[in-house]
């Protein structure tokens, strides 16, 4: 009982940051798929006397990736219906030229004003609408959720750390008998380690497998069931193969942290 | 014979200096002595134990052990020093969670011999200090005279150059302080090892010829 007791002290602190290391990885990956969405969704209207090529709109501003000419016709066939042949060809000639115009990234609504300003200072430019306050409002409550599961990530993360250092404490001294006595007689630090590698290795891989056993079922199951379309969609996202090796190369790191940490904190202790 | 010990102007001090124990103490012990260090208590006769074995290093002064100058020493070197000695603790300083054979091939162990050595020399020393049938006992299933005998045992393990006991019988009973003192001269008479023991009194029924150095004021001074 107190074996397990022992190696669970330290499997769940370790497991908790594990779970925060996850959860960024595949919140990391949906909001960038989400910043995609938004990215490749959004896109401003530009105005322009003439006909401009994208390498012209570009040379105003570098974030600018992409322009679609909206065909004149198109608009002229829907304001102009029941309107005679020649009156039409007179309102196509007067009306200026059309583009939606997309941006290499998701951009601050500060940048977007910037974007605005340095069309505009070209003389063939008309108008320039940023659709800038539905787009303002989605990346104000996008940063929002992005901050706030970050900082509950940051929160579980100094808890875990504060419980394994509570265990290293109690590591500190259940080994410190030995490891003094090892010390005395000429060990090196590995072997007086020995012991408490194999036993923090050995909680490293089942925190491991068990955090990528939550995962593998919230993909698996919970997901695949869950009726959200958000996580039906995204449902490869909640979990790669490469995660495992994040995950276990994160434990082993904090082990080894650990470890030292115990090992030197009990070297030049007074017999 | 060649000096295993010597220490020149030798002083040692606790809180970076501020507390000197020893001060300029020079002294030298030879391959196969049987030294005696008495002095009251607090006299710093621990500490000078201490030093022999690198736990701290001298303040002023040299102190060679084996060859190699303590007050100089990497970590790498002093860990390689601290095979060749076997230490003895008023206090045993086992491992209570192995087993009493365990705990006797610690040395062999540090050395890297393999398993199949480590268990035959295990029953050799544990029939040597007569406490064969209790090889895979705990220590604390043993009496305090058993536990010290399991030092006594690990100690000559890896035949040492230099056995360092710090009151070796200081919690035991006469007859158990009797078994420690014969294991410690069969091991200075037949093996050749240096032995330098800390006591607070030189046992009487002790037979074979050695050297006494006292400790006071600081000095270290030896008693012809």
């Amino acid at each position: 009982m107190k074996f397990i007791k022992n190696h669970l002290m330290f499997i769940l602190p370790l497991m908790a940051i594990l779970l925060g290391i996850e959860f960024y990885l595949v919140f990391d990956r949906t909001t960038d798929s989400y910043e995609k969405g938004l990215k490749e969704g959004y896109s401003m209207l530009v105005v322009t006397k003439k006909p401009m090529k994208l390498e012209a709109l570009q040379s105003l501003n570098k974030h600018i990736s992409r322009s679609e000419k909206i065909e004149r016709k198109n608009i002229v066939s829907k304001i102009a219906k029941g309107v005679s042949h020649s009156s039409s060809k007179e309102i196509l000639a007067s009306l200026p030229y059309f583009y939606n115009v997309g941006l290499d990234s998701y951009l601050q609504t500060s940048v977007l004003e910037q974007i605005k300003t340095d069309l505009e200072a070209d003389p063939n430019v008309k108008k320039v609408e940023t659709f800038g306050s539905s787009y303002s409002s989605a990346y104000r409550l996008f940063s929002f959720i992005k901050f706030t599961l970050k900082l509950f990530i940051g929160f579980m993360a100094v808890v875990s750390f504060f419980l394994i250092i509570k265990q290293m404490e109690i590591w500190k001294y259940t080994h410190r008998e030995r490891m003094q006595v090892m010390e005395i007689f000429g060990a090196p630090v590995i072997l007086r380690s020995g012991i408490l590698f194999k036993v923090a290795i050995v909680d490293a891989f089942f925190a491991t497998i068990l955090t990528s056993a939550v995962f593998l079922y919230v993909k698996f199951q919970w997901a695949a069931h869950s009726g959200i379309d958000m996580m039906m969609q995204n449902k490869e996202e909640l979990f790669r193969l490469t995660d495992i090796a994040v995950l276990l190369g994160a434990a082993l790191l904090i082990v080894i942290i650990a470890v030292y940490s115990v090992v030197f904190s009990n070297r030049g202790v007074q017999e | 014979m060649s000096n295993v010990i010597t220490a020149s102007h030798l002083t040692l001090a606790y809180e970076n200096g501020a507390k000197e124990v020893i001060k300029d103490a020079s002294f030298s012990i030879k391959k196969g002595e049987f030294v005696f260090i008495t002095g009251p208590s607090g006299s710093g006769k621990s500490t000078l134990l201490k030093a022999l074995y690198g736990k701290i290093k001298p303040t002023e002064g040299n102190l060679v052990v084996g060859g190699l100058d303590l007050a100089n020493v990497r970590q790498s070197k002093l860990q390689e020093l601290r095979t060749h000695l076997g230490i003895i603790f008023q206090d045993y300083k086992l491992v209570n969670e192995w087993t009493v054979a365990k705990n006797v091939v610690l040395p062999l162990m540090i050395a890297g011999y393999s398993v199949d050595v480590q268990n035959t020399q295990a029953h050799r020393l544990l029939k040597h200090v007569r406490l064969a049938e209790h090889a895979d006992k705990f220590p604390l299933e043993l009496s305090g005279g058993e536990q010290q005998r399991v030092g006594v045992a690990r100690a000559l393990a890896k035949n040492p150059v230099v056995i360092l006991a710090d009151e070796p019988t200081g919690n035991l009973d006469d007859y158990s302080s009797n078994v420690i003192w014969d294991l410690m001269e069969n091991a200075c008479q037949q093996l050749e090892t240096t032995v330098l023991v800390v006591t607070h009194k030189i046992p009487t029924i002790f037979s074979l010829p050695y050297r006494h150095f006292i400790i006071e004021s600081k000095g270290v001074y030896e008693v012809h």
